[in-house]
């Protein structure tokens, strides 16, 4: 009986795996479109080095620091579930929410900053993409936050528990959103 | 266990602020090509580092392998794609 029900659990554990893993594998086309199309056009057009030089690299770069460290702490989390520590894992959630909230935040005051100097989706193809790349990311981002303030008032109530594995689930999408920033950061402030 | 878990991820998250530092020094104070390259290079790198430590994709199957890389092959399809197309407005005269 026992035997039988541990199976049924991993089995539902797998499939969550497997339908989270196709979830993100529907992002893939999304962003990846998006990124082919940015590349082919700015490769074929001109000027767009002079519109990028506008953008604010210090916060880009602080983004960068506050979503790489986002995906360890989440890991973390997910790591103090198999240890069975909740109190743990509330806090690395707790980290991962307040990074996201940073980077929603930092996001803000570039867009403040953008759109006060004249820089708007409509000033040329490069704000377009600008504006649709890093808004479509942004989205992404408070959709996470969402899902990790949910894990995270569970953790605190001690209902997590007996979910302990969505922890990884949460973090795999999390993580995919840190994969997308990694190239939208060289793609929009290096390159 | 988990504690050895903890310090791998910690030193993957170190490598990737070392990574994030290398590509801001290169598009600092390389060529502009040779800083292409490497920053891209650097960021598929980082990207690798997520996917396997944190994403635990070196422990997979196969079809989580699968569900992962055909969405990609598809992009690098419509990209290479596409290239005829730059390729000729740049070298039209």
């Amino acid at each position: 009986m026992n035997a039988s029900s541990a199976t049924l659990t991993d089995t539902a554990i797998h499939a969550g795996k497997t339908g989270t893993w196709w979830f993100l594998a529907s992002e893939i086309p999304v962003f990846g479109g998006l990124i082919a199309s940015y590349i082919v056009v700015r490769l074929g057009s001109t000027g767009w080095a002079e519109a990028a030089s506008h953008l604010n690299f210090n916060l880009g770069l602080i983004n960068t620091f506050l979503l790489l460290t986002s995906s360890m702490t989440i890991v973390m989390a997910h790591a103090a579930t198999e240890e069975n520590d909740y109190r743990k894992v509330a806090n690395f959630l707790g980290l991962t929410v307040l990074l996201g909230l940073g980077f929603l935040g930092m996001k803000a005051i570039e867009y403040t900053t953008e759109i006060s100097n004249g820089f708007l989706p409509s000033s040329g193809i490069f704000w377009s993409f600008y504006y649709g790349m890093t808004g479509l990311h942004a989205l992404h981002v408070l959709a996470g936050i969402i899902v990790n303030l949910v894990l995270w008032i569970q953790a605190l109530k001690g209902s997590l528990a007996r979910n302990g594995h969505r922890v990884e689930l949460a973090g795999l999408y999390w993580h995919l959103v840190d994969i997308i920033w990694i190239f939208l950061f060289p793609l929009l402030y290096l390159a | 266990m988990s504690n050895a878990h903890s310090r791998h991820y910690l030193m993957i998250w170190y490598w990737l602020m070392a990574l994030v530092i290398v590509s801001v020094l290169a598009a600092f104070f390389l060529p502009k090509f040779q800083a292409l390259v490497l920053i891209f290079a650097v960021a598929i790198i980082k990207a690798l580092l997520v996917a396997r430590n944190y994403m635990h994709l070196k422990n997979e199957r196969a079809i989580i392998y699968a569900m992962a890389l055909v969405p990609l092959a598809f992009i690098l399809v419509l990209l290479f794609a596409l290239f005829p197309d730059f390729v000729y407005h740049l070298t039209r005269p």
